[in-house]
C-alpha cells in the first residue's frame, strides 16, 4: 500500500546495514565466553530488522556482560551496578520511539539490582531484556552470585555456597504484569536468535534469561548439557519456537507449550534438568507503563517551564483569592 | 364456488383496490399496526438500545453507549444480589423509565443533568433515602454526554458525534507526530545557536546560567574560553532556511485544531458542512495549504534525520504539487463531513454527490432518507442524486473504491464499530440512513418505523468496505439484518385464539407489513371481520411463493392488531403485492453480493457436480470391467487428486541428512555460538560467515595439527578435522588418533 509522502521519501533513502555495521569495539571477553554468542545473535537481529543504529540503545549495569554496549555500534549506556533497569526506563520514557535493550548479569540483576528488577517487571515497559546468567560474578573474579549452584566454591564461599540458587524465571513469572519470559542457552545459536527475535517483537518487558557459559570460572559446569541433547527440553508452539527440522533431529526432547499458559510456564520454569529452552510465557495484552503515562510528550523548554510553574503555584499565595494558600 | 361468490368483494378489492359494500373496512377508519408490533405499544417501558449516551467524558470503549447497558452496569456494581438489592434495582429502573419518558416528551440535555432532574422528580414523592440512592447511582454511571433518543434528529447527531470522535483520535496522532518534528527541528536550531558566535557571547552565557549564580561567574572570561575550542555554527544557510520554513509551516497549520492554549494562532478550519458543493469548494481552496504542509512534514522528517540531500530532494520538492498527493497523504488531515439535512437531498448544491464520491476526495457524506414508500408502491418516486433514495447506497457501491454503509437509524448503535471504521477510512464514504417515516405517515414512533424498514427489507442494512479485501466476500456484509440468509425476517409470535388459548408461531415481516404502518398507504389495505374469513385467504408470504396461476385464485392477507390488541386479517391489493415482490427482488440482489444464492457460484457448483458425476461413473465402469477380467482402462493423465497426494508425501519426507562423512575437514556452522576460540588458532583457516558463525575458509591454509587442536578447543565440538592432506606432517599418527573423537 502507498504511504504518506514523508514515509516514501525516507524509505527511499533508508540504509541497509550489515552485521559488521553493528560491531563496536573488539570484545574483551575471555576466549570461549558465552557472551560472544549473545553478541552475535543480537547483531544478527539488528541487521535483520534493519534497526537504525542512531535509534537503538543498549543499557547495562556493571559486569563482564555489562560491557555489551561497548561492542555495539549503536547508542549505549554503561550504567552503574544494578541500575540498568531504571536507566533504561528513563530512556524509554523520554524517547518511546527508540529500541531499548538491557544487558544485565546475574549479579547485576538478581543481587544488587533485584529491587529494580521486580518493579521493572511490574511496570512492563517496552524493553528487550537479556539476563546473561553465568552463575557467578565474572568481572570481579569469581564470587558466588544468587544463581550459583549450591556447593559452589568461590572467593566468597570457600567452603562451597550453602544456599539454594535463585531461579530468575520463576521469580519473574511471579510478579504482577509479567508479559514475556523466555530462556535460551548460549550454545544453541539458532534458538538463541529466535528467542531474541521473539522478545524484540513482543511489546512489553521481554525478559530472556540466557544460560551463559563462563569458561574462565566455571569451565565444566554445562558440559553434561553440551554433550547430551536429551538434557535440553525444547518448548515448541505455533506461538512460540518452531525449530528447524535439523535441530529437531538433534534435540528430540520436545514439548508443546502454549506461551499463554502461565501455570504450566511456572511449572516448566522450575526445572533445572532438563534445561527448558523456548518461550515460557507471552501475554501481549498487558498494558505498558509508557502508554498509561502518555510518555514522549513534548519536552520543550516552554512545556517544562509550564509544568514547573504549575507545581510551584501549588505552594504560592495569590493576592486575588484572599491570601489563601493554593496548597493542595 | 359458493363461498367465493359470497365474498366476491374481497376478490374485487384485491384486484382493483376498490372497496365496495360494508364487508371490508378501510384501514384509516380503524387504525391497525402489524401484529408483530403488539408488544411494542409503550416504548418507554421497553428496555431497548435507546436512548443512547453520546459519550463526551468518562471511561468506555466506544463513543456511544446505550442507557440500558449503563444502568445494568450500575445495578451490577451497586445492588447486592438477591432481595437486599431489590429496592435499589427498582428505583434505578424506575428512573431509567422516567428518562425514556422524558426524552419522548421532548426533554434534552446531558445524562448527568437529566438524571438529576428525573431523580429529583421521583424523590419528591418518596422518602429521603430514595434521593440518596439515586444520586449514588448517578455518580457511578461513569460516563456523560448528550442523552439522545431514536428521533428525527438522531441520524445527524449520531453521525456527527462519530465523526468528531474519529477526528479527535486522528488529531491526537497528528499532533504527536508534529510535536516530535517541531521538537527535533528546534533542537537543531538551538544546538546551532549554542555553538554559534552569538551563542557564546557573554550575555548569552549569562542567560543560560540563570539569575541565582550569575554573579559568581566571569562571563567574559567564560566566553573567551568556550569560543576558543568550540566549533562555530555549522548549519549551512540553505539548511537553516529550510528548517525555519518547515517549522513555520508546522506551527501555523490550521487543519487540526491546536492542542496548546486556545487563542494561540489562527482558528482552525472547519470541516463540517451541510451540502456537498461547499465542502468541495473548501477542499479545493485549502489544497495549496495541504500541499505545503505535506511537504513541510516530509522535509522536517528528512532534516530531523539529517538525510536531506539537496541534489536529490530540491528538484523533487520543487516539482511536488497537488497532483502528487496520495490518499495516504490526505489521510493525515481531517475528513470533510457533509451531513445533508432531511429533505435537502435534491437541492442543486448536492447534485454533484456521486461525482464527488467517485473522485476520491476525503469526504464523508451522510444522506438521510425518510420516505421509502412513496416511491415503490405509489410510483411517484422521489429522485435525488439521479436514483431512488433507497438505492442510493447500492449505486454508490457500484462506483467502487469507497466505504458505503446503509442502515436505519434504529440500528446505528449496533453498527457503531462499522461506522467508526468508515469515518476513519481514507478516501470517501457514504452513509445512507433511513431516519424513520415522516410525520405524515402516522403516529408510530420513529424507532419502530425505522426498525420496520430494515426488518421488512425495504431498507436493509449493509456495509461495503472497498479497502477490506480483494473480493466481495471480504468487502460486503449484510450480517446486521435479521435472518440475512432467507427472504423475510422471522419473528416468534404469540396470540390468543377464540377459545382464549395461547397460540405460538412464527411470523414473517414483509414489505407489505412495513407499508401498512404508513397511513398514506391505507387505500391498499382492507380489514376483514372474522366472520368473513375464507379459505381463499392466505398469508401474504405464502401467496408470494405461489405460481402465478394459483395466485390469482387466492387473496393475500397480513395479520394486524387494533388499539386493543385484537387480531385482524388485512387484505392487500395487487398493486401493493407488486411492490412487495419488487422489494424482494432487490433484496435478492443484495443477498447475492453477500454470497447468498450467488448465481455464479451456484452455476459453477452445478457444472462441477455434473462433471464429477460423469468422471465417477467412468471410474466405476472401469472398475467393473477390470473386475470382470477385461483389460484395465488406463486414463491418459492421472486424476489431479493423485498428483496432489504425491506432492504432499514428498513435502513431508525428511530432508536428506546433512553431510556425508568425507575426508575434508568441516564445521557444523549453524551450531557455532561464535566463541572465537578457533579463530585464535588460525584466523585464515577459520572465518565467520554473515551470521558470525565459523566455517573453514581455506583448507590449504592449515596444518592438520591446527584442525585437531581447534576441534579439541571448540566447546560445542562441531569442528570435524577429517583426514590429513599432507602425509609428511610430523606427528600425524598421534594427531589422527586424537582426531578420531571428532570425525
Ligand atoms: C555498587 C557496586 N558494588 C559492587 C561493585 C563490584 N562489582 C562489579 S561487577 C560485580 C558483579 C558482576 O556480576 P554479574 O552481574 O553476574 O556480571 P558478570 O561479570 O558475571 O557478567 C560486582 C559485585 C560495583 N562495581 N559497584
Ligand atoms: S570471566 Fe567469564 S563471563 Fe567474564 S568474560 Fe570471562 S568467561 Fe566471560
Ligand atoms: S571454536 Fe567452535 S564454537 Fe567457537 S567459534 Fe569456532 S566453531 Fe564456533
Ligand atoms: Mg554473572
Amino acid at each position: 500500500m502507498a504511504k504518506p509522502l514523508s514515509q516514501c521519501i525516507i524509505k527511499l533513502h533508508e540504509e541497509q546495514h550489515n552485521l559488521e555495521d553493528y560491531q563496536g569495539g573488539v570484545p574483551r571477553w575471555c576466549n570461549g565466553c558465552g557472551d560472544n554468542a549473545i553478541l552475535a545473535a543480537v547483531q544478527r537481529l539488528c541487521r535483520d530488522e534493519n534497526l537504525a543504529p542512531e535509534e537503538t540503545v543498549f543499557v547495562s549495569g556493571i559486569g563482564c556482560s555489562s560491557r555489551f554496549p561497548h561492542y555495539m555500534k549503536t547508542y549505549g549506556f554503561h550504567g552503574i551496578h544494578g541500575r540498568a533497569f531504571p536507566i533504561a526506563q528513563g530512556v524509554k520514557m523520554a524517547r518511546p520511539d527508540l529500541n531499548v535493550f538491557v544487558n544485565t548479569g546475574d549479579g547485576d540483576c538478581c543481587s544488587i539490582g533485584a529491587a529494580h528488577w521486580i518493579h521493572a517487571i511490574r511496570y512492563n515497559m517496552n524493553l528487550t531484556v537479556i539476563l546473561h546468567d553465568n552463575h557467578v560474578y565474572g568481572l570481579t573474579k569469581k564470587q558466588a552470585s544468587p544463581t550459583s549452584p549450591i556447593g559452589f566454591k568461590s572467593n566468597t564461599t570457600p567452603r562451597g555456597s550453602i544456599l539454594e540458587a535463585l531461579n530468575p524465571l520463576t521469580v519473574t513469572l511471579g510478579v504482577q504484569n509479567v508479559s514475556f519470559v523466555a530462556q535460551g542457552v548460549d550454545w544453541i545459536p539458532e534458538l538463541l536468535y529466535d528467542i531474541v527475535s521473539r522478545a524484540f517483537h513482543h511489546r512489553g518487558f521481554s525478559f530472556i534469561r540466557i544460560i551463559q557459559r563462563c569458561p574462565e570460572f566455571l569451565p565444566k559446569m554445562f558440559e553434561p548439557w553440551l554433550h547430551d541433547p536429551g538434557k535440553t527440553l525444547l518448548l515448541t508452539h505455533a506461538n512460540g519456537l518452531q525449530p528447524s527440522a535439523e535441530l529437531a533431529r538433534t534435540y528430540k526432547n520436545q514439548r508443546e507449550h502454549d506461551p499463554l499458559d502461565i501455570h504450566r510456564a511456572r511449572e516448566i520454569a522450575s526445572s533445572e534438568d532438563p534445561i527448558p529452552v523456548g518461550i515460557l510465557y507471552q501475554n501481549p495484552e498487558v498494558p505498558c507503563y509508557e502508554d498509561l503515562r502518555g510518555a514522549g510528550g513534548p519536552r520543550t523548554v516552554e512545556a517544562i517551564r509550564k509544568g514547573l510553574d504549575a507545581e510551584f503555584d501549588k505552594f504560592t499565595f495569590w493576592p486575588d483569592d484572599g491570601n489563601q494558600s493554593r496548597a493542595a | 364456488m359458493d363461498m367465493a361468490a359470497r365474498f366476491q368483494d374481497q376478490q374485487v378489492f384485491h384486484m382493483t383496490g376498490r372497496r365496495s359494500g360494508d364487508g371490508l373496512a378501510a384501514l384509516d377508519k380503524s387504525p391497525m399496526r402489524p401484529a408483530l408490533f403488539a408488544g411494542y405499544r409503550d416504548l418507554t417501558r421497553l428496555r431497548h438500545d435507546f436512548p443512547l449516551v453520546l459519550v463526551e467524558s468518562g471511561i468506555t470503549d466506544g463513543y456511544a453507549v446505550s442507557l440500558t447497558l449503563l444502568v445494568n452496569h450500575v445495578i451490577e456494581t451497586l445492588a447486592p444480589r438477591g432481595i437486599e438489592g431489590e429496592r435499589l434495582r427498582k428505583h434505578v429502573l424506575r428512573l431509567e423509565r422516567e428518562l425514556r419518558a422524558g426524552l419522548a416528551g421532548g426533554a434534552e440535555g446531558d445524562l448527568s443533568e437529566l438524571w438529576a432532574t428525573a431523580a429529583a422528580k421521583l424523590a419528591s414523592d418518596a422518602d429521603e433515602s430514595v434521593s440518596k440512592v439515586l444520586a449514588l447511582a448517578g455518580d457511578s454511571l461513569g460516563v456523560d454526554g448528550a442523552l439522545v433518543d431514536c428521533d428525527d434528529r438522531l441520524p445527524s447527531r449520531f453521525m456527527i458525534h462519530a465523526w468528531r470522535h474519529v477526528q479527535a483520535q486522528k488529531a491526537s496522532v497528528f499532533h504527536g507526530h508534529l510535536d516530535r518534528l517541531q521538537r527535533r527541528l528546534s533542537d537543531i536550531l538551538r544546538a546551532a545557536f549554542v555553538r554559534s558566535e552569538a551563542g557564546q557571547r557573554p550575555d548569552a552565557l549569562r542567560a543560560s546560567v540563570g539569575g541565582m549564580h550569575a554573579d559568581d561567574f566571569d562571563f567574559t572570561a567564560m566566553s573567551r574560553l568556550v569560543s576558543r575550542n568550540a566549533p562555530k555554527d555549522q548549519l549551512p544557510a540553505s539548511r537553516r532556511r529550510r528548517i525555519e520554513w518547515a517549522l513555520s509551516v508546522l506551527t501555523s497549520q490550521r487543519f487540526h485544531a491546536s492542542r496548546s492554549l486556545p487563542g494561540s494562532g489562527e482558528a482552525s478550519y472547519g470541516f463540517l458542512f451541510d451540502n456537498v458543493a461547499e465542502a468541495v469548494a473548501a477542499y479545493r481552496e485549502r489544497l495549496p495549504q495541504v500541499v505545503e504542509l505535506v511537504k513541510a512534514i516530509a522535509i522536517a522528517e528528512l532534516e530531523a534525520r539529517n538525510d536531506y540531500d539537496e541534489k536529490d530532494h530540491d528538484p523533487f520538492f520543487e516539482a511536488y504539487d497537488a497532483n502528487s498527493l496520495t490518499a495516504d497523504d490526505l489521510a493525515l488531515f481531517p475528513d470533510y463531513l457533509v451531513c445533508i439535512p432531511v429533505g435537502r437531498n435534491d437541492l442543486p448544491e448536492n447534485a454533484s454527490l456521486m461525482d464527488t464520491l467517485s473522485s476520491g476526495l476525503p469526504v464523508k457524506v451522510v444522506v438521510q432518507v425518510t420516505d421509502l414508500l412513496e416511491e415503490a408502491s405509489i410510483g411517484t418516486g422521489h429522485f435525488a442524486f439521479g436514483v431512488r433514495s433507497a438505492r442510493l447506497a447500492t449505486a454508490a457501491m457500484g462506483l467502487g473504491g469507497m466505504f458505503v454503509l446503509q442502515a436505519a437509524s434504529s440500528s446505528l448503535y449496533r453498527l457503531r464499530n462499522r461506522i467508526e471504521h468508515g469515518m476513519g477510512c481514507s478516501g470517501p464514504a457514504l452513509f445512507s440512513v433511513f431516519a424513520g417515516a415522516p410525520e405524515a405517515a402516522g403516529e408510530l414512533p420513529r424507532y419502530l418505523t425505522a426498525a420496520a424498514a430494515m426488518e421488512s427489507r425495504a431498507f436493509p442494512a449493509f456495509v461495503y468496505d472497498a479497502a477490506a479485501g480483494e473480493n466481495w466476500a471480504t468487502r460486503f456484509s449484510i450480517e446486521h439484518n435479521r435472518n440475512p440468509e432467507i427472504d423475510w425476517a422471522k419473528e416468534p409470535f404469540e396470540y390468543a385464539d377464540e377459545q382464549m388459548q395461547r397460540v405460538r408461531g412464527e411470523s414473517a415481516f414483509t414489505y407489505a407489513d412495513f407499508a401498512m404502518c404508513d397511513k398514506r398507504n391505507a387505500a391498499h389495505f382492507a380489514v376483514v371481520p372474522r366472520d368473513r374469513w375464507t379459505s381463499a385467504m392466505m398469508p401474504a408470504v405464502d401467496w408470494l411463493a405461489l405460481p402465478e396461476r394459483e395466485a390469482t385464485e387466492r387473496i393475500p392477507y397480513l395479520l394486524a392488531v387494533d388499539g386493543d390488541d385484537a387480531l385482524h386479517r388485512v387484505l392487500v391489493d395487487a398493486r401493493m403485492m407488486q411492490a412487495t415482490k419488487r422489494c424482494l427482488l432487490l433484496w435478492h440482489r443484495i443477498q447475492e453480493h453477500a454470497g447468498i444464492h450467488d448465481s455464479h457460484a451456484e452455476r459453477l457448483l452445478a457444472r462441477e457436480k455434473a462433471a464429477w458425476e460423469i468422471s465417477r461413473n467412468q471410474e466405476l465402469d472401469a472398475l467393473r470391467k477390470a473386475s470382470a477380467g477385461a483389460p484395465t482402462v488406463v486414463s491418459e493423465a492421472p486424476p489431479p487428486a493423485a498428483g496432489a497426494v504425491a506432492a504432499a508425501v514428498a513435502a513431508s519426507a525428511p530432508p536428506p541428512e546433512e553431510k556425508p562423512p568425507s575426508d575434508d575437514p568441516w564445521i557444523e556452522t549453524a551450531r557455532c555460538p561464535s566463541c572465537n576460540e578457533c579463530q585464535l588458532i588460525n584466523p585464515e583457516l577459520f572465518l565467520y560467515n554473515e551470521n558470525k558463525q565459523a566455517y573453514i575458509k581455506d583448507a590449504n591454509a592449515r596444518t592438520f595439527r591446527q584442525l585437531v587442536e581447534a576441534a579439541e578447543t571448540c566447546q560445542v565440538a562441531i569442528i570435524h578435522p577429517g583426514k590429513p592432506r599432507n602425509p609428511d606432517e610430523p606427528g600425524l599418527e598421534e594427531l589422527m588418533k586424537r582426531a578420531e573423537a571428532f570425525n
